[in-house]
């Protein structure tokens, strides 16, 4: 892809005692793409967030599965794969709810659609899931990104 | 993560530190639920040692939200950091929640706090 100056991939279990090292490689690497500190933490809660989801909608909470993230820089954005081979996820699971009943759950998607400009779901992804997510950080104030919000692809 | 309780004369004390996450927040759940469950006691969670949580976790706290609604008691949290502050601002919470700079303050308002009418 060009200028991609960095990629990594991690692979982990699908299990919730792990999202922590996910959380440790998301910050890492958006430190070291230059991604302003205040944007660091958003990221980190949007991956988390959403490996979350995967964990318990994809695996249903199944410690056995498998789940991996992909992380490239780009001079302009910093861009996640999530892969996991479990069962395909509701569309309604990556769909934030409305924030105006106070209750317990369901913010999960939101904090991803908030953080992260562009969230594309691949459902031609075969064997599982795929998302991607992808979050703008350089030029400042440049509009010629992609859309924002959410795309199903 | 751990968590540590412990009584105060206004209110029953939960000491949160570390992450709170999917894996940890059952953790602070169970003991929300049984410092809650069939007690009339204000409950105050200490954030200062809090360096991050997500939704599992916020919504464990509009869990113990709801407990003490059900058991017309007060449920109160403090030292947030600025990065768990800012989900909850996010997530339209701040105005939910009774938030208290520090310890102090907080055990003095906790008893005169209005509880929140607006739960699901």
């Amino acid at each position: 892809m060009p200028n991609e100056v960095h990629k990594c991939r991690i692979v982990i279990n699908s299990e919730a005692r792990l999202l922590h090292v996910l959380r440790c490689v998301v910050r890492l690497r958006a430190q070291e793409a230059g991604v302003p500190s205040s944007e660091v933490d958003c990221l980190t809660v949007a991956i988390d967030e959403a490996a979350s989801n995967i964990i318990r909608h994809a695996y249903g909470n199944r410690p056995d599965g498998r789940l991996a993230l992909d992380v490239r820089t780009f001079p302009d954005r910093i861009e996640f794969l999530l892969e996991d081979s479990g069962p395909k996820i509701s569309p309604d699971a990556w769909r934030p709810r409305q924030l105006d009943d106070v209750r317990p759950g369901g913010l999960g998607t939101y904090f991803i659609k908030c953080f992260m400009d562009v969230i594309s779901y691949d459902e031609d992804f075969v064997g599982g899931n795929r998302l991607r997510l992808v979050k703008h950080f350089s030029p400042a104030g440049s509009t010629n990104h992609e859309s924002t919000g959410q795309d199903r692809k | 993560m751990k968590v540590l309780v412990r009584t105060e004369s206004s209110a029953t004390i939960i000491e949160c530190t570390g992450e709170v996450d999917l894996y940890t927040s059952p953790k602070l759940r169970d003991a929300l639920l049984k410092e809650m469950a069939g007690l009339k006691v204000n409950v105050l969670i200490n954030m200062s040692g809090v360096s991050y949580i997500d939704s599992s976790g916020i919504a464990t706290l509009v869990e113990g939200l709801q407990l003490s609604q059900r058991t017309q008691t007060r449920f109160g949290l403090y030292g947030l950091r600025s990065n768990a502050r800012s989900v909850l601002e996010l997530a339209r919470l701040t105005r939910v929640f009774s938030i208290f700079e520090n310890e102090q303050e907080a055990l003095e308002k906790i008893g005169k706090t209005q509880p929140f009418s607006g739960l699901a």
